[in-house]
């Protein structure tokens, strides 16, 4: 699944170990989603939202067909 | 937060020295040869996993910054998938595997109670798969 994460975590001057740290997950899952290799869990997906204080839609492109 | 307690695992630990001494001294005074050989091996599983247990607590708790990292890379969700999907493919091939181990074993000749041994440890594995399977499904 596509997404703005990597762009939204460089506007704000983040770096991934930073971001793995507030939400609590590793420095590799950041990697892993900001290159689409993985998609978040719902919970996962909320925290990452309400971080950037934006809406899920507004951080991850679901398109049909895509898993 | 993670248990940082030393109680069980040292607990776990002495049983698995008692096994241990149990199955030596099964084997050398009373000369049994199986049931001492698994109390041999239990007592080494045992006190394997409880020592590393031991002195794995004893290590985060001495440190609480590593705790807390050991605690994230333990609890995160992609490192969890991961380690749940390689189970599940070690498990399948587990199931490929033992039945010709024990078929092989019964036309070697081994001895009946060493194969009834390696039976009952897949059906064991087996039975843990449909509990938590009939588990999982009833809770979710």
């Amino acid at each position: 699944m596509k997404n703005r994460l990597e762009a939204l975590r460089k506007a704000r001057g983040i770096r991934q170990e930073e971001l793995a740290a507030a939400l609590e997950v590793s420095r590799q899952t950041i990697g892993s989603l900001e290159n689409g290799r993985y998609n978040p869990s719902i919970l996962l997906a909320f925290k990452i939202a309400r971080y950037f204080g934006l809406a899920i839609e507004d951080i991850f492109i679901y398109e049909e067909g895509t898993s | 937060m993670k248990k940082t307690s030393i109680r069980w695992p040292l607990a776990v630990t002495l049983l698995g020295c008692a096994l241990f001494a149990a199955g030596g001294i099964g084997r050398m005074a009373f000369d049994l040869e199986l049931p001492a050989y698994v109390l041999l091996a239990a007592g080494c599983a045992l006190f394997g996993g409880g020592l590393g247990d031991v002195l794995r607590r004893l290590a985060l708790r001495s440190d609480p910054q590593l705790a807390k990292e050991v605690a994230i890379e333990e609890g995160d969700e992609r490192n969890v998938s991961i380690a749940n999907a390689a189970k599940a493919k070690a498990f399948d091939a587990m199931l490929l595997v033992y039945p010709p181990l024990l078929l092989v074993l019964a036309l070697a000749g081994v001895e009946i109670l060493p194969l009834l041994l390696v039976a009952a440890a897949y059906l064991f594995t087996v039975g843990v798969s449909i509990y938590w399977q009939a588990r999982y499904r009833r809770e979710g």
